[in-house]
């Protein structure tokens, strides 16, 4: 009952959208940890604002409704079949 | 220009001002209900609402205190800028697809039903309005400064001016006038912020000429904590102190009352979670325009700014922010530094535009909070615990007076500011999440949540957390600091930010563990609230 035993999961996109996240985050991190990457001249500007602030919340989001909406639509279509 | 005002800033920001007359109006004509005032009618499509949720998400703590603590602690505070962003879609799925499934109408109703108890209304009720006074301070604080950008006047008679033009606006609308408003206020706030960024940019010869314009005006702005120890502030020169920036607001998005409510405003699931991708994108867009607009305000108010050109170009950023903060007679005068960014482009339009973006902003977030607020008093506290046929029979009459009520509450706040806006903002947060997270996210995602687990987390982190920010900041001499530095290490700045990074973990932990030790909820709800609202999200 702790964990496991019919307990709610979120679907595996999220899991995906969530490892891009904090992968980002991790990864910009230890290149800036290790090789300095924030010294190098307006690579910050690609990588924590273009990349990190921009297009990767807005390519999660859209993996967020595109998969959920696919999947509703198989489900509606087997519904359908079913009947 | 920063003495005079100017006819140009006054028209746009006019323009501005009836445009939000004349949709609230409309929207006031449609406004025929409880349900309308409270969750529009659960009537808004996937674009307005994912704008309206922009817009009242994103404060002048964003509009102006991201590129003031940009200003003031350098590059490495853009990857809370990351975090923020990327907390909205990870809410798509962990509460809001759930939660409009659910559709309840007031964000208590959530709790009362998932944990079973009635009461748990007015506990939930005490930690939103403290949030609630934070963040509608804020937004004064905002629209004043804003004001006085337009108008040249002193911050109080700004203040008092801005906090009539919002109670009127917050009083008048409710939800339904507040979500088209909120949709229109988003794209003027995110357009003003990319106009302004654009002309930096392009004043400066493009992102290379950002990069050495920022490194001109303090050479360690680009510098993380691994450049240690020439890091470019002690507030984010550690790592602990950058990551805990970065999950300080993280997960505000799928918890803070004020977003949560706007999951309940959608026609539908599908629309719900696609509200969100719109509000990414404009969201990204903004965000990307403060950071760069943040990082470049020291050199744009030391080259430009008119107060700095009449010195002789020979005036640091700060003291010009000084010299204005004498001026006009504003307490958190650091807030004022993207302003001043602005004004240094010399461009009336481009300034007009970003007043108007900046008053949009400020409405907003007021207006998101009163609703709110009045929801948890007038219907929760009032009509479902106190059963008050009055409140009952004039809910919009009665959500107004507590909207009034608060804004006159903030207004007296605003006018000495405690802190910077930001920090108003991320105290709001950190006392907020760590108290009621949990209870949102693992009574959706977790069988054994308990209603006891629910009770305690909510007392225990709703005091821990205000305790130690105060602490902080009262005894130690800034909230940024571990409460307890001084008597464990006998040094103030021992640790930095950890407020979040201990507050939001203790506040799981100590919900889990709770479940774990009390009597496991009724089969029949876990299954109402875990497995239906969950399933197929």
């Amino acid at each position: 009952m702790i964990i496991g035993d019919g307990m709610p999961w979120p679907p595996k996109v999220f899991w995906v959208g969530l490892l891009l996240i904090y992968g980002t985050a991790v990864l910009g991190w230890l290149m800036e940890a290790t090789i300095r990457m924030n010294k190098i001249p307006t690579a910050a500007i690609w990588y924590t604002a273009i990349w990190g602030t921009f297009l990767l919340p807005v390519i999660v989001s859209v993996l967020y409704f595109y998969f959920p909406e696919k999947a509703d639509e198989k489900r509606a279509k087997e519904k359908k079949e079913v009947k | 220009m920063a003495g005079s005002v100017d006819p140009i800033v006054i028209i746009i920001v006019a323009i501005y001002l009836i445009a939000v007359v004349v949709i609230g109006y409309y929207s006031r004509v449609r406004l025929k209900s409880a349900m309308d005032y409270y969750v529009a009618g659960r009537r808004l499509g996937s674009i307005v609402n994912g704008l309206a949720l922009e817009s009242t998400y994103l404060s002048p703590a964003s509009m102006l205190g991201l590129p003031a603590f940009i200003f003031l602690l350098g590059y490495p505070f853009w990857w809370a800028m990351v975090a923020i962003i990327c907390g909205m879609p990870l809410a798509t799925l962990l509460t809001a697809s759930a939660l409009r499934k659910y559709a309840p109408v007031s964000f208590a109703d959530y709790y009362a039903d998932r944990y079973g108890d009635e009461r748990l209304r007015w506990w939930i009720g005490i930690i939103v309005i403290v949030g609630t006074i934070l963040y509608i301070t804020l937004s004064l604080v905002g629209m004043a400064l804003f004001m006085v950008a337009i108008l040249k006047m002193p911050y109080f008679i700004a203040l008092v001016i801005g906090t009539i033009i919002t109670m009127f606006y917050v009083v008048y609308g409710g939800m339904i006038a507040t979500s088209w408003n909120a949709a229109m206020q988003a794209l003027v706030m995110s357009f003003a912020a990319i106009i302004a960024a654009i002309a930096i940019v392009w004043q400066l010869g493009g992102l290379e000429g950002v990069y050495i314009a920022a490194e001109k005006s303090y050479a360690r702005i680009w510098n993380s904590p691994a450049n240690a120890p020439e890091v470019s502030h002690i507030f984010t020169g550690t790592w602990i102190g950058v990551i805990g920036w970065y999950f300080v607001w993280h997960l505000g998005f799928a918890t803070m009352p004020y977003t949560v409510v706007r999951f309940f405003t959608v026609m539908d699931i599908k629309t719900a979670r696609r509200s969100i991708f719109w509000c990414a994108l404009i969201a990204g867009a903004f965000y990307v325009s403060l950071q760069l607009i943040g990082i470049t305000a020291k050199y744009m108010i030391e080259k430009s700014h008119p107060i700095a050109v009449a010195a002789g170009g020979n005036m640091s950023a700060t003291a010009v922010l000084a010299s204005i903060q004498r001026t006009y007679g504003i307490g958190t005068v650091t807030d004022y530094s993207m302003i001043a960014a602005v004004e240094a482009l010399g461009n009336p339009v481009i300034l007009g535009i970003l007043c108007a973006g900046g008053l949009a902003i400020a409405m907003s977030t007021a207006a998101g909070w009163a609703v709110v607020v009045n929801t948890v008093i007038a219907r929760d506290w009032m009509v479902k615990l106190l059963k008050s046929k009055k409140a009952e029979e004039k809910p919009i009459l009665y959500g107004r007076i507590v909207a009034f009520i608060f804004l006159l509450i903030s207004f007296i706040i605003a006018i000495q500011p405690p802190a910077l806006v930001l920090d108003l903002s991320g105290w709001a947060f950190i006392v907020i999440i760590c108290s009621i997270g949990p209870g949102l996210i693992l009574g959706l995602w977790w069988k054994r949540a308990t209603k006891a687990a629910m009770w305690f987390t909510a007392i225990v982190m709703f005091v821990v957390s205000m305790i130690a920010w105060m602490r902080a900041y009262f005894i130690l001499g800034h909230h940024a600091r571990f409460f307890l530095n001084d008597i464990i290490f006998g040094n103030p700045n021992a640790l930095i930010t950890p407020h979040q990074i201990w507050t939001v973990p203790l506040g799981f932990i100590l919900f889990i563990i709770v479940s774990l030790l009390t009597k496991p909820p009724e089969e029949e709800r876990v299954q109402k609230y875990c497995v239906e609202l969950t399933k197929e999200v």
